[in-house]
């Protein structure tokens, strides 16, 4: 066997955490299910509303990591480009994140300017990183140290990750100042694009109950 | 009564961030250490006070302006209404279209949604939970698209910084509405929808 063949054959698949019979409650009606494995590709669904209790995606530990990956070297890279640029009264006015966040602090909203970069610096870098950490080794079972603090943190900045909504606000911006500058798109706004689909990916290759049940084999 | 059996009738509490079911009484949840609930503590009384205080920052987040325009020496106050104009009268009517939603009418709806949905709950009216759910769901999901304006005053302020030409400077309004934003993210975080369903089993 090759060597990437064996990695790949290494692979562990959503494992059974030990302690006999589990149970699945639905997060919206709260109704109880006795929780059974499922097989890749399958959901198990709330049998009273019809909500999805788990499903198990295919290659999912897999998806996450190459998706968080990816986000997070476009990131990276994005952060070094401007997401616009602007030709005016013989001035050239570059859009960046930190430049956004540091013209607010210096004009006096020292909180939006806070706000901008917790939800497109801090909590993007917080979800890639953390996803990076945690199920990159959980793909072959193991688990670093730290992996569920860093799984708990993961998922409550998944909602504060406000890429999508910044790179909206960039067109708008782009249509309000188009008509009294000649403004052109940077490296920065495709990158961050990139960004957006990329964490769309990562978060839905992965299921919470998978991660979780995976974390506690991987640590026992 | 329904046949299906509730984690909660057998003092069991699904976890709010790894989704493992133990018993509530151990306080903690054994595989991720986040505090157990059966249901949310004060759920109702929380997504009301935070949706009151929403409600509240809608006025002066539509009133005073969210940043002011400084051109040649002219100065010129910018509100979100404003803004929303400026684009339907220059005929970029999808920008207009997206300012309307993200700015006006989400706020709005997401206080109406969950007055609507906390009244449910507590039984004063009685829809069905699958309608209130994907109500739910939507309010959830939308309230993200709101902090667009506030993006935009970043963006400008930092872009338009031409000296004596053209200057952008942030205003109050702006920390008002993403005060809006923050505070009904919130409140359809502290909603429990799970007591949808405890007020259809009641009856």
């Amino acid at each position: 066997m090759s060597k990437a063949s064996k990695m790949w054959a290494a692979m562990v698949p959503w494992p059974k955490p030990a302690g006999g019979r589990r149970y699945s409650a639905c997060h919206f009606c709260d109704t109880l299910h006795e929780a059974h494995p499922v097989e890749e590709g399958a959901s198990a669904v709330c049998q009273r509303c019809g909500v999805v209790l788990y499903q198990n995606r295919w290659a999912s530990m897999a998806r996450a990591s190459a998706f968080s990956l990816a986000g997070l070297i476009l990131m990276s890279v994005g952060h070094l480009f401007p997401f616009l640029t602007m030709d005016a009264a013989a001035m050239r006015m570059n859009l960046s994140l930190w430049g956004a966040a540091a013209a607010l602090m210096r004009e006096g909203a020292p909180i939006l300017g806070m706000g901008i970069l917790i939800f497109t610096v801090l909590a993007p870098y917080l979800l890639t990183c953390g996803m990076i950490y945690v199920c990159l080794p959980l793909m072959w079972g193991h688990a670093l140290p730290g992996a569920r603090f860093v799984a708990k943190w993961m998922y409550r900045s998944e909602q504060w990750n406000m890429v999508e909504v910044f790179l909206l606000g960039v067109l708008v911006s782009l249509l309000k100042i188009a008509k009294v500058a000649d403004v052109t798109f940077g490296v920065g706004f495709w990158a961050f694009t990139g960004v957006m689909l990329c964490m769309a990916g990562a978060v839905a290759g992965i299921d919470r109950e998978e991660l979780w049940d995976r974390l506690e084999v991987a640590e026992s | 009564m329904s046949g299906f059996v509730k984690a909660a009738d057998r003092g069991l509490a699904g976890c709010h961030t790894c989704g493992l079911v133990s018993p509530e009484k151990l306080g903690r949840c054994p595989r991720c250490g986040v505090v157990l609930h059966t249901r949310t503590p004060n759920s109702i009384q929380r997504t009301i006070a935070l949706m009151l205080a929403a409600a509240v920052l809608y006025i002066p987040a539509h009133i005073l302006p969210i940043m002011t325009i400084m051109e040649l020496g002219v100065v010129e106050p910018n509100t979100i209404v404003g803004g929303m104009l400026y684009f339907w009268k220059s005929e970029a009517y999808p920008i207009a279209i997206v300012i309307f939603t993200a700015s006006i009418l989400i706020p709005l709806m997401k206080i109406v949604a969950l007055s609507w949905l906390c009244a449910a709950a507590t039984g004063y009216v009685k829809p069905s939970p699958p309608m209130l759910g994907r109500l739910y769901f939507v309010t959830e999901l939308m309230g993200r698209w709101s902090m667009v304006d506030i993006f935009v005053v970043g963006i400008l302020v930092s872009m338009v910084q031409l000296g004596n030409y053209m200057t952008v400077v942030p205003e109050a309004g702006a920390l008002a509405f993403a005060g809006v934003v923050l505070l009904t993210m919130f409140a359809a975080m502290s909603f429990d929808p799970r007591l949808l369903w405890d007020q259809l089993d009641k009856q």
